[in-house]
């Protein structure tokens, strides 16, 4: 076994981890605090890809610097989907909530097919084809700074919802919905929140995600199935779980195409899923229930 | 085996007694031989193409390529043997998928489709395939490679664009010429794919045709990643440790970029990129988005023959109406096939679904817009002539103007350029 | 109640007379929403009555596709026998992965993910085998005849996708009125209730399962042979599981005709959306619109339309004794 490629593989896994950590994170708020399923949290995060990469052919904005603004308009988004359409389906049988975050998801995935196109699109970006190399090993640029963006991103996002009083009365209605609710927590406006930190959390996501790859309004399901085996990994609610099912779940894909044809990559998220589920089911820093 | 009357059509009936009797009277006050059934005012061809799913931009290009024809002929006085009759050009959608292209070829034929043209996928082309067999309306295939297809010796199948078994044989030949002409030596090759259909299929064929032919080359690594994928890296990893002297990708358009940009940050040296034949490489966004880093990758493709005058023409209306996009391989046999019906049909002299088949099978079609001889089909439905062109990314001023035909020579718009310079080498 | 029989009995002579008027396409459609239909009972009958949720119920349709058109590839059986094959080898899986789910006390969204787990796993596995045409697929030859389940014509095939309705339709009110329907009924309403009730939740959830699954796979040889192509991301993939939920969640889960009324409501619309708003150009409208539907189905009819149908009717069909 080569050791370079080992290496290779596992770093930049790992450098990718760090942006489906930030993927995941939205899903876990969402999840944790509303238990519903996310089904559109993929598609969300391609359209959020579209809105940066306009802003970049449009006004020549690198997507790293208006990454803000993009979060900042997904997380209108994510407010107004929460109000609209989540918040009346939160006491409906899952059944029907899963009916509904589908519809989401077909709604997102075909709205950019509408506005955009279907073809790929990968505008040049300043830092797109720049690497540093050392030794035998490659390190991705872009992919480094969607690291480092991502991990800073995670972090601020914990801090806010561990300090500040909006942050903690999410929490607390993620405790106890009920509990909430009769001490007179204005609790839609919370979840529509939360959603929409969600929603910025995948925006800046996808802004990350431009200059390391074409664009495609159908790229959005896997992007979708990977937070959500992340969320069960690191465990449903937990956001340090998040963080750190995310690199491991990117370590472990890039290193299973050492053993396993590249087109079964999603095998080994999949095994890790179902193996988490028999086992441990409130993955590696969930809350036993 | 007896021939079948396709089903009569409930309610169409209505619509079809109405135009006979306008046409019965019509013969009466004109004094035409009435031979009214096979003189329509409008012939309707049904087009089934993958508009929405994962292929939307080339579904797109197709039903634009086949609409480029419909309104071509119409605008040159229709079907000029059935009086002038008009095509009509029902635009469908099989969203890429089986069933829905089944349902949307039920509902032409029920809307009075004489013939079916379409539908690019593979899997959906047999679908339809079998749906034409069982109502007996010709089908003409505008693009699907797989061979499968047309060897179920379907009668009302009719493929323009090559087969694989095609793909490979043209290949073999500009493999050989480039070595010999160039004087080169390839020994390593790496091949690698998308995991679609299509992606494996090609692959797997150009693999086989390496082991058959028995050519001199070795295959130090064959990699496959899932279609859609976002990320190469750890693919070109693998690539760079085989270290190969040229590499044989079959792709999709996305994975292409995907590509060509990993294999520049990790700088893998190659002698160049020669695809056995896939999209990706030659697509205007590719083109334009990978600027210098698309120069110099050959694909083994069927394309649109520069120098042929029908090919200028249509192009040039498809770049007007279509600002930014040009005639290409998809949309270039989509607007041939809708050609060849319209030829079929001027001879048949009918619309009648017998009478359109062996037609096309009579077919010798000469004005071909694409690289290749006229269209001919065989017992099978096969277009004998169909070949592929090798292509080339070449550096030009204008980038629209970029995608040149290299091989064969008599449809070169330029020489190609082999072994290649180092991506990272172009400044 | 009579009334009620009455009036489906004559739904079913309407059914049973159609294809004398109705050409290809309208049979086609009708076909569709027959075989989705079917696939949504089969699903309702683990879902709905045991409010366990599978997103991956097309895996046991690609079983059972796969296995009956391998069986035809190799052997020359026919599909009528390969059928039960592929049947009775989705059944083993889906017990397989009941008992995973069930041993493993995974509820909600746990069972939920774990069955869209083994699907996909399932489905990744057969686009690399060899023998099931990998990324190609199977290219299934047309041989029309009876005992090739394949027809010219659509009108057997519309038969055959009435008759596994009518089937699905019998299995699932035997189950409702029989002790093993209302241990099923206990255990969706509550399962912990019912447990210490003490009846065998295991037990009960696993035949759901099997049978389920059981039946869900005599539909896949039953496409195949209508479709000629078979290929992993057609008919094991996430997209067909959420097809086959959507009729028995919009008609309502859990009753007999949820399916059936939701089949009728979905793919006629969609059908229609689809042949007027795509030749308008705009590539993903129609789609845009049936998510727009699906959502606005569920704001209406947030238990299913059976509820709504059951109470508005109920007073027509049922004579209240005093």
């Amino acid at each position: 076994m080569d050791l370079t490629l080992v290496l290779q593989l596992a770093l930049q896994g790992f450098l990718m981890g760090g942006v489906y950590s930030l993927i995941a994170l939205g899903l876990s708020l969402i999840f944790g605090v509303m238990k519903v399923i996310n089904f559109a949290h993929g598609e969300m995060m391609v359209f959020a890809m579209f809105l940066s990469i306009t802003v970049l052919l449009g006004w020549g904005v690198d997507p790293y610097l208006s990454l803000v603004a993009v979060a900042a308009f997904m997380f209108g988004i994510g407010y107004l989907v929460q109000r609209v359409f989540v918040n009346r389906i939160l006491d409906l049988p899952e059944a029907m909530q899963v009916l509904v975050l589908v519809g989401l998801a077909i709604i997102f995935e075909n709205g950019t097919l509408m506005i955009w196109g279907g073809s790929d699109i990968s505008p040049k970006t300043s830092l797109a084809l720049s690497a540093l190399r050392w030794g035998g090993i490659t390190v991705d640029v872009p992919r480094l700074i969607a690291f480092v963006l991502a991990i800073i991103i995670t972090l601020a996002v914990l801090v806010f919802l561990k300090k500040t009083t909006i942050g903690k009365a999410i929490r607390a209605a993620a405790d106890n919905r009920y509990g909430a609710l009769i001490i007179g927590t204005h609790i839609n406006r919370l979840y529509g929140i939360c959603f929409g930190i969600g929603a910025a959390c995948v925006g800046a996501a996808g802004a990350l995600l431009v200059p390391l790859m074409p664009a495609k309004a159908t790229m959005g399901a896997p992007y979708t199935m990977i937070s959500f085996v992340i969320v069960i990994l690191g465990g449903m609610g937990s956001l340090i779980g998040a963080l750190a099912g995310g690199l491991i779940i990117g370590v472990a894909e890039s290193l299973g195409t050492v053993f396993l044809p590249s087109s079964m990559k999603q095998m080994v998220s999949f095994t890790i899923m179902v193996v988490i589920l028999l086992l441990r089911p409130q993955g590696l820093f969930g809350a036993k229930s | 085996m007896k021939e079948t009357q396709p089903e009569p059509q409930g309610i169409d009936r209505r619509t079809f007694l109405k135009t006979t009797a306008a046409a019965g009277a019509a013969a009466a006050i004109t004094g035409f031989p009435a031979v009214v059934r096979s003189q329509p005012k409008e012939i309707i061809i049904g087009s089934n193409q993958p508009v929405t799913g994962p292929l939307p931009d080339i579904g797109i290009a197709m039903q634009r390529g086949n609409k480029l024809a419909a309104d071509e002929i119409n605008a040159r006085g229709g079907i000029k043997s059935l009086g002038g009759a008009k095509i009509k050009l029902l635009l469908g959608d099989n969203e890429a998928k089986e069933e829905v292209g089944r349902t949307v070829a039920e509902r032409q034929i029920k809307e009075g489709a004489v013939v079916l043209v379409g539908p690019f996928l593979s899997g959906v082309a047999m679908a339809v395939a079998t749906l034409a067999e069982q109502r007996n309306i010709p089908f003409v295939i505008d693009v699907a490679a797989l061979d499968a297809i047309t060897a179920k010796g379907y009668k009302n199948v009719f493929r323009c664009f090559p087969k694989v078994e095609y793909f490979m044989k043209s290949l073999g030949v500009y493999l050989d010429q480039i070595i010999k002409e160039k004087k080169v030596t390839i020994k390593r090759i790496a091949v690698t794919n998308a995991g679609d259909a299509f992606g494996r299929g090609q692959a797997a064929a150009f693999v086989k045709f390496v082991k058959d032919q028995k050519l001199p080359f070795e295959i130090v690594e064959h990699i496959e990643y899932p279609l859609g994928v976002k990320d190469l890296s750890a693919e070109v990893t693998k690539i760079k440790a085989a270290k190969p002297d040229v590499l044989f990708p079959v792709s999709r358009p996305g994975d292409a970029k995907l590509l060509i940009r990993e294999l520049y940050k990790q700088r893998v040296e190659l002698m160049g990129i020669i695809s056995p034949g896939s999209p990706g490489w030659y697509e205007p966004e590719f083109v334009r988005d990978m600027d210098k880093l698309a120069y110099y990758v050959l694909d083994n493709v069927p394309w649109v023959n520069p120098k042929s005058p029908v090919f200028k023409e249509a192009d040039k209306q498809f770049q007007k109406q279509y600002p930014g996009k040009y005639l290409d391989t998809n949309s270039g046999y989509a607007y041939l096939g809708v050609l060849v019906i319209a030829d079929a049909l001027e001879r048949a002299k009918s619309t009648d679904p017998a009478a359109l088949r062996e037609a096309l099978r009579k077919t010798n079609f000469k004005e071909n817009p694409m690289v290749g001889g006229p269209v001919v089909f065989d017992e099978k439905g096969d277009n004998i002539n169909a070949t592929a062109a090798m292509v080339q990314v070449l550096p030009d001023p204008k980038i629209d103007d970029r995608v040149k035909v290299v091989l064969p020579k008599e449809a070169a718009e330029a020489p190609y350029v082999f072994p290649w310079r180092q991506l990272w080498d172009r400044g | 109640m009579r009334r009620l029989y009455l009036f489906l009995g004559l739904v079913l002579a309407v059914l049973l007379l159609l294809p004398g008027v109705l050409n290809n396409y309208w049979l086609e459609i009708f076909i569709l929403i027959f075989y989705y239909a079917y696939l949504g009972q089969c699903w309702n009958i683990l879902t709905g009555y045991t409010g366990s949720i599978s997103l991956g119920h097309a895996l046991y349709l690609g079983i059972g596709a796969y296995t009956s058109t391998r069986l035809v590839m190799v052997f020359g059986l026919t599909p009528w026998v390969g059928m039960f094959a592929g049947a009775l080898l989705a059944m083993a899986v889906g017990l397989c992965i009941g008992f995973l789910g069930f041993r493993f006390g995974l509820r909600g969204v746990y069972f939920v993910l774990i069955t869209i787990s083994f699907a996909e796993i399932g489905r990744l596995i057969a686009l690399h085998m060899e023998s099931l045409g990998s990324f190609m697929g199977l290219f299934i030859d047309f041989t029309p005849g009876f005992w090739n389940m394949q027809f010219r014509g659509n009108v057997p095939y519309y038969y055959v996708s009435l008759g596994l309705l009518l089937f699905s339709v019998v299995v699932v009110r035997a189950l409702e009125l029989s002790k093993a329907g209302r241990y099923l009924v206990a255990i969706r309403e509550d399962e912990d209730a019912a447990e210490s009730l003490g009846v065998n939740t295991f037990k009960y959830k696993m035949l759901a399962i099997a049978l389920s699954a059981f039946m869900t796979a005599l539909a896949g040889t039953f496409d195949a042979n209508r479709i000629f192509h078979l290929s992993p991301d057609r008919v094991m993939s996430m997209g067909m599981s959420i097809e086959i939920i959507l009729r028995p969640i919009i008609g309502g889960m859990g009753t007999v005709l949820g399916p059936i009324v939701g089949s009728f409501l979905i793919t006629l619309p969609a059908e229609w959306t689809r042949a007027y708003l795509s030749e308008v150009g705009r590539p993903g409208l129609h789609m845009v619109i049936y998510g727009f539907v699906l959502i606005a189905a569920v704001f209406f009819f947030p238990r299913g339309i059976m509820p709504l149908l059951n109470r508005r009717l109920r007073p027509f069909f049922s004579k209240e004794k005093e």
